[in-house]
C-alpha cells in the first residue's frame, strides 16, 4: 500500500498554498471518483489535499450589468444541485444530468468540481496493468484494437479513444457555461469547452488545469435556452450507469423559430463534444420534427468509429433528434 | 394442486444479520494470523522463468513468498494446484503467495514480486480454434451426446423446419461476500473457516492435498454471503493454497480474494454457441430437435454445462440429436453458475420455440401444450409429477395473456412499444445423501445439527421449521447448527438439491425422536402419560397429549433424561429410480423497448412454478425472485468482457459488469403451486433455486421480439441490436 501524506485545508487559501508547495498533489473533495483511481492503480499522488470542509458549495443565483447566471460552487454536492429549485426551473438539463448519473449515494458525497475532473471508465485506463496511454504514457491504446463498444468517435487520437464520462460537464457544455479556476498567486476564468483536453499525443493530460489549480465555482448563463433545455441519457441499465450516449440540448425559441441551439453530446467524445453542425442547421428553422431530423443527420459529422462502436453515429442521430423533441 | 398459502415462519437468523452479531468466516481473526495476497500472471500463457522476490522478502512485515520453487507438494490431483509448477495457463492465475504481518503489506510485497515469463502461444477466443472442438467425457451430470430416432431424416420431412445460433456470454458469479479464508494450522490439526457451499467435500480435498487424515481438518462455515457455485470446487485451488501455507509456516494465514479475482479464480459460466435445429408438422407437433453446443473450457481443466437437458426430456418429440463440445481457451476454467447448462440451453430452445409458433401462426402456450411430453422423453420414465400444463396456465391467468395481439409491434404507450413472450422452465429434482440429528435438552429447548450449508436462501430457518414440525414443538425453541464438519454430514449446497436431501433425515430423526420421547412418557409411571397407547399421544407446542391428559417434554426430560436425548436419521436417493424428477415452471415477460434509441427494459415478470412441497413460501419467494433477477440480468445485462488480443478480462468490477440494479427490476408476480409428491423420497421437496433463471432469458427476449419484430438470438441484448 502506498503511504499518502494527508492535509486539511483550513481555508481556500492555505489549500491553494498547500497545493503549490506540493506540486502533484491531489485535492479530494467527495472522493467518489480520487478513491477509486486509488485503488485501481491510476492515481498514485503522494498528497492528499482535503477540502471538502471548505465554504466553496454556495449555489447561488447572481444577476450583473452582462447577464443573470447562477453560480454554483465547485464543492457543491450533485445532490444539492439537482434539487435546488432555482436550478430546476432555470437549467432543467444541469438539474436532469445530475440526477441520470451515477446513484443516490454518490451524488450525496460528489461534488461539481470533482465530477467535471473525474477520470475515464475506459477499462484498459481502470485496470492496473493493461496497456494504456493515458495511464501509462507509451504502453499503448489496447481499446482501439480491443473492446471498444463504449469508446469515443469523436476527437480520438491513435494514442486515446477514451471518452469523458462526466454527464453534468456535457449539460453545461450545452449550457455554456465558464469555470472559475484559482490558484494561489492567481485566478482566471474560463469557458468550460476550455477546460477540457483531447487527448492528442498527451492523453494522460485530461485537462487545461495548471500546477495547484482549484476548480473554485462554474457559472451558468440563463435566458430562454436554458429553460428549455433537457438532458437525454441512452444506457445499458436502467439506473447507476455510465452513458452509452447522451445529449443537452438548450432552445431558444421565438414564436415557432428557433433563434440559436446549443448541443452537445457525452459518451461519443474524448472530451464532452459539442455538435456545432446540428447547431447550425438548427438556427433560424422552425421548431418541428422535419427541422430536427435535418439537425440530427449532421449529429455524427466527422465521427470517426472504431471497430466495435459504429452503432454510435446512428444511436446519436436519433438520440439528437428525440432531445430536440423533448426540448420543444 | 393447491396455491401455496404464506405462514412462513421468518428468517432463522435475521436478528444476528440485521444486528451484526451474526459472524461471517471472513471476520474471524486469530492471533499470530498471517495476511496472504497472490501475486497474480498478467499474460494468458506463459512459462514462468524466474521469481525474484528479494524485494518484497526485505519489505519489513513480509514474512514468506511461496512460489512453485518452494511451497509444499500436493499430490497430482483433479484441479489446478496453485504454485506447483511453472506454467501460466490463464490470465489472473496465481504464481506466488506473500504471507506478511498486515494486508497492506501483503499486497506490497506482492507487488514487488519480480516475476520473468516467456509468452506461450495461446487461444484467446472460443471462434479462434472452433475446430478443434472435442466431445468432454460429460456433460455436467448427463451423458455429453444423445441420441433417439432418426433426426435428420425427419428434419428433412418436416413440413415446417428452423435452424438457427444461438449465442450466451461468459457469466463469472460475483456473489457480494468475496471468497475468503482463514486457516488455522495448530501443529496437528487444521481448522479452515471459509464460506464454502460443501463442507465436507472441502474437508474431504484438503485432506488429501496436505496429506492428513481427514479427522484433523476441521471446515466450518456458519454464515455464507451468497456464492452460486462459485465456493464450492471453484474455490478449492485457492482455498488449498491458503491452508497449505499455513501448514508450511506453521501459523495462521488469512487469504481474502478481491473482486477482480473473482472474475478470474473462482470459476464461471461458460460461453456457449448453440445451434438449435427443430422440424414441426404444421399442427405445431415436433417432428425433430438437434441441438449442437459448442463451449469454451480451459487449458487445463473440462467442464461442460448440461445445456441441452430441457432439448432431451422436456418436449414429446420422436426423433432428437443433442451434442456437447469444448473447445479450449488460455481463459479461467468454467464451472456450474446457477442455473448451469439449463439457464443457456432454455434461453436457445425456448427463443426456437417462440420463432417456431411465429412461423406456424401458433399462440406459444398452445404451442408448448401441443407438445407436453405425458414422461421424461429422454430417461423413458414417468414423471414423479409434471405440473407443467398448470404452470402455462395460472401463469398465463395471471399474467393475462389472453389479451395479448398475436401480431409483434402491436402493444405501444406513447414512444415505448410493449412486447409480452413467455417461455417453459424446468430443473432436474436432485438429491444426495444426508445425515442429520435432532436433539431435545430438558429445558425444552431443540437442536437440529447438520453438517450443510445455508447460502443466505435459508436453510437455518427450513432446518429449524422440518424439526419443530416433525417434533411438534414451537419454531422459536429450536436452534440449529449447521455449517461445520463435526456435524452428521449433510448435502452440499448446490445443484438445487441441498433443501431435498436433508428434509427426508431431519423430518425421520425428528420423528425418532418423538416416538422415543412418547416411549418414555407411557413407559414412565410418574407421568400423567404412563400406559398410554402411544399411537394415541399427540405431541404440540412441547407437549405431548392423550386424552385430556398431558406432559411437556421438558418435564419429562428433566425426569427420565436430564442429559437430554438426541435421534439421528440418514436418507440418501434411489439408486434406479423408477419415476424422473423435475420442477417445472412457466415464466412471463413484458419489456418496454425504445424503438428508436434501443434500450430496453423489463416492465413486469410472472412466473409460475411447480415444484412439489414448498417449505416456506416467504423464503421461496425471495429464492424465485432471485433466480428471476439473474434471468435479467442473462437477458439484458451480464458479460464477461475478454479482450482477445491480450488474453484479458477488461470489465472485471462491478461498475462494468453489469447486472440489475434496482431501477432493472420489474414488479414481480410468482405463483408456487404444491404438488403432491409421493415418490420423489425427499419429503415432497424439489428444489427450487435454479428454476427462476430458467427461460427467463428467452421469455425476455422473445417479449423483445414481440415488441419490435426483431429475434436477438445473442446475450446480452444489447441497445445497438435493436437500432
Amino acid at each position: 500500500m502506498q503511504q499518502v501524506a494527508y492535509h486539511r485545508a483550513a481555508s481556500e487559501g492555505a489549500a491553494l498554498a498547500l497545493a503549490a508547495a506540493h506540486p502533484g498533489a491531489a485535492f479530494i473533495a467527495g472522493g467518489t471518483d480520487l478513491l477509486q483511481l486509488f485503488k485501481q492503480g491510476p492515481a498514485a499522488p503522494a498528497q492528499l489535499i482535503d477540502i471538502s470542509r471548505l465554504p466553496l458549495d454556495r449555489i447561488e443565483p447572481r444577476s450583473d450589468a452582462s447577464a443573470d447566471a447562477i453560480r454554483i460552487g465547485a464543492l457543491a454536492r450533485l445532490a444539492d444541485v439537482a434539487r435546488h429549485p432555482e436550478v430546476r426551473r432555470g437549467w432543467p438539463a444541469l438539474a436532469q444530468a445530475i440526477e441520470a448519473s451515477a446513484s443516490p449515494q454518490v451524488r450525496n458525497l460528489a461534488t461539481v468540481g470533482g465530477n467535471l475532473l473525474q477520470r475515464t471508465r475506459c477499462g484498459y485506463f481502470r485496470s492496473p496493468d493493461l496497456p494504456c496511454n493515458k495511464r501509462q504514457p507509451g504502453s499503448g491504446c489496447a481499446a482501439r484494437t480491443g473492446e471498444n463498444r463504449l469508446h469515443a468517435i469523436f476527437g480520438t487520437s491513435p494514442h486515446c479513444a477514451a471518452t469523458h464520462a462526466s454527464d453534468l460537464a456535457v449539460a453545461l457544455l450545452a449550457l455554456d457555461a465558464s469555470v472559475h479556476v484559482r490558484r494561489h498567486d492567481a485566478a482566471h476564468t474560463l469557458p468550460i469547452a476550455e477546460l477540457f483536453r483531447l487527448p492528442g499525443d498527451t492523453p494522460q493530460s485530461d485537462n487545461a488545469l495548471g500546477p495547484g489549480e482549484l476548480i473554485v465555482a462554474v457559472e451558468v448563463p440563463v435566458g430562454t435556452e436554458s429553460r428549455r433545455s433537457c438532458y437525454l441519457k441512452v444506457r445499458d441499465r436502467a439506473s447507476f450507469e455510465f452513458t452509452v450516449v447522451s445529449v443537452a440540448v438548450a432552445l431558444q425559441i421565438e414564436g415557432d423559430v428557433i433563434r440559436s441551439a446549443r448541443l452537445a453530446a457525452g459518451g461519443v467524445g474524448t472530451v464532452p463534444w459539442r455538435l456545432a453542425a446540428s447547431e447550425a442547421a438548427l438556427a433560424g428553422a422552425r421548431a418541428e420534427p422535419a427541422a430536427f431530423a435535418a439537425a440530427a443527420a449532421h449529429a455524427a459529422d466527422g465521427a470517426q468509429p472504431l471497430s466495435q462502436n459504429g452503432f454510435k453515429i446512428e444511436l446519436l442521430r436519433r438520440a439528437v433528434r428525440r432531445a430536440l423533441e423533448l426540448a420543444r | 394442486m393447491t396455491m401455496v398459502e404464506d405462514r412462513s415462519p421468518r428468517r432463522y437468523e435475521a436478528a444476528l444479520k440485521v444486528t451484526g452479531a451474526a459472524r461471517y468466516e471472513g471476520e474471524i481473526r486469530t492471533a499470530g494470523m498471517l495476511h496472504a495476497a497472490l501475486v497474480t500472471a498478467p499474460l494468458p500463457s506463459a512459462r514462468v522463468l524466474g521469481i525474484d522476490t528479494a524485494q518484497a522478502r526485505a519489505l519489513a512485515g513480509c514474512v514468506d513468498v511461496l512460489t512453485h520453487e518452494n511451497a509444499l507438494r500436493i499430490p497430482p490431483a483433479a484441479f489446478l494446484t496453485l504454485c506447483q509448477e511453472p506454467v501460466v495457463h490463464f490470465a489472473g492465475q496465481p504464481v506466488a503467495l506473500v504471507l506478511a504481518e498486515t494486508l497492506e503489506t501483503a499486497r506490497a510485497a506482492a507487488a514487488s514480486v519480480e516475476v520473468r515469463y516467456a509468452p506461450t502461444p495461446a487461444i484467446t477466443a472460443l471462434e479462434q480454434a472452433r475446430a478443434t472442438a472435442f466431445a468432454p467425457r460429460t456433460a455436467g451430470l448427463t451423458a455429453t451426446d444423445s441420441r433417439r430416432g432418426e433426426p435428420e431424416a425427419a428434419l428433412a420431412a418436416a413440413a415446417v423446419s428452423l435452424d438457427r445460433r444461438y449465442t450466451t456470454p461468459t457469466h463469472n458469479h460475483l456473489a457480494i461476500e468475496p471468497q475468503v479464508v482463514l486457516a488455522d494450522w495448530d501443529g496437528s490439526e487444521l481448522t479452515v473457516h471459509t464460506p464454502s457451499q460443501a463442507v465436507f467435500a472441502h474437508r474431504t480435498g484438503l485432506a488429501k492435498c496436505l496429506g492428513l487424515d481427514v479427522a484433523r481438518v476441521r471446515v466450518i462455515s456458519s454464515y455464507l454471503g451468497g456464492g452460486f457455485g462459485s465456493k464450492g470446487g471453484a474455490w478449492f485451488p485457492c482455498l488449498a493454497l491458503a491452508c497449505l501455507a499455513a501448514k508450511q509456516l506453521g501459523q495462521p494465514v488469512r487469504l481474502e480474494l478481491t473482486r477482480a479475482q473473482m472474475f478470474t479464480l473462482v470459476g464461471r459460466r461458460q460461453e456457449t454457441v448453440q445451434r438449435l435445429q427443430i422440424g414441426a408438422a404444421r399442427d405445431g407437433r415436433l417432428a425433430a430437435l438437434v441441438h449442437d453446443t459448442v463451449a469454451q473450457t480451459s487449458t487445463y481443466g473440462e467442464y461442460a454445462d448440461p445445456v441441452a437437458t430441457p432439448t432431451r426430456m422436456m418436449y414429446a418429440c420422436p426423433n432428437v440429436a443433442t451434442t456437447h463440445r469444448l473447445v479450449r481457451v488460455a481463459a479461467p476454467q468454467p464451472n456450474p453458475v446457477r442455473a448451469p447448462g439449463e439457464g443457456p440451453g432454455s434461453f436457445a430452445l425456448e427463443s426456437a420455440l417462440d420463432e417456431l409458433a411465429y412461423e406456424l401462426d401458433l399462440d406459444p402456450i398452445e404451442l408448448r401444450r401441443r407438445n407436453f411430453a405425458d414422461r421424461d422423453q429422454h430417461a423413458g420414465l414417468p414423471w414423479s409429477s409434471n405440473g407443467l400444463l398448470e404452470c402455462y396456465r395460472v401463469g398465463a391467468e395471471a399474467f393475462g395473456w389472453a389479451r395479448r395481439p398475436r401480431t409483434p409491434g402491436t402493444l405501444s404507450d406513447g414512444r415505448h412499444r410493449l412486447g409480452w413472450g413467455m417461455a417453459a422452465a424446468c430443473y432436474p429434482a436432485y438429491r444426495i445423501a444426508s445425515q442429520a440429528a435432532v436433539g431435545i435438552s430438558k429445558d425444552g429447548r431443540v437442536k437440529v445439527r447438520c453438517g450443510t450449508q445455508d447460502m443466505g436462501s435459508g436453510t437455518y430457518t427450513v432446518l429449524a421449521q422440518l424439526a419443530a414440525e416433525a417434533l411438534g414443538v414451537p419454531y422459536a425453541s429450536v436452534d440449529v447448527a449447521l455449517g461445520d464438519t463435526l456435524l452428521p454430514e449433510g448435502p452440499y449446497s448446490g445443484g438445487s438439491m441441498a433443501t431435498a436431501s436433508f428434509t427426508p433425515a431431519v423430518e425421520e430423526a425428528a420423528r425418532r425422536l418423538r416416538s422415543d420421547l412418547i416411549a418414555r412418557a407411557v413407559a414412565d409411571p410418574r407421568s400423567p402419560l404412563h400406559g398410554q397407547q402411544p399411537d394415541q399421544v399427540s405431541v404440540a407446542d412441547g407437549v405431548m397429549r392423550a386424552g385430556n391428559r398431558s406432559e411437556s417434554l421438558a418435564d419429562l426430560l428433566a425426569r427420565v433424561a436430564p442429559q437430554g436425548l438426541e435421534a439421528t436419521a440418514a436418507a440418501a436417493p434411489e439408486a434406479k429410480p423408477a419415476k424422473s424428477f423435475f420442477g417445472f415452471g412457466a415464466v412471463f415477460a413484458e419489456v418496454r423497448v425504445d424503438p428508436e434509441l434501443g434500450e430496453v427494459r423489463v416492465a413486469r415478470l410472472t412466473g409460475a412454478y411447480a415444484t412439489g412441497r414448498i417449505l416456506n413460501p416467504l423464503l421461496a419467494r425471495s429464492q424465485f425472485v432471485g433466480g428471476l433477477i439473474w434471468g435479467i440480468g442473462m437477458a439484458l445485462h451480464e458479460k464477461t468482457v475478454m479482450d482477445a488480443n491480450l488474453g484479458r478480462i477488461v470489465n472485471d468490477n462491478l461498475a462494468d459488469y453489469l447486472i440489475p440494479v434496482h431501477a432493472d427490476m420489474p414488479r414481480f408476480d410468482i405463483h408456487m403451486l404444491t404438488e403432491d409428491e409421493p415418490h420423489l423420497g425427499s419429503g415432497g421437496v424439489k428444489g427450487i433455486g435454479m428454476l427462476g433463471t430458467c427461460g427467463t432469458a428467452a421469455a425476455i427476449a422473445n417479449a423483445v421480439f414481440h415488441a419490435t419484430g426483431r429475434r436477438i438470438r445473442d446475450l446480452p441484448i444489447r441497445l445497438e441490436q435493436l437500432l
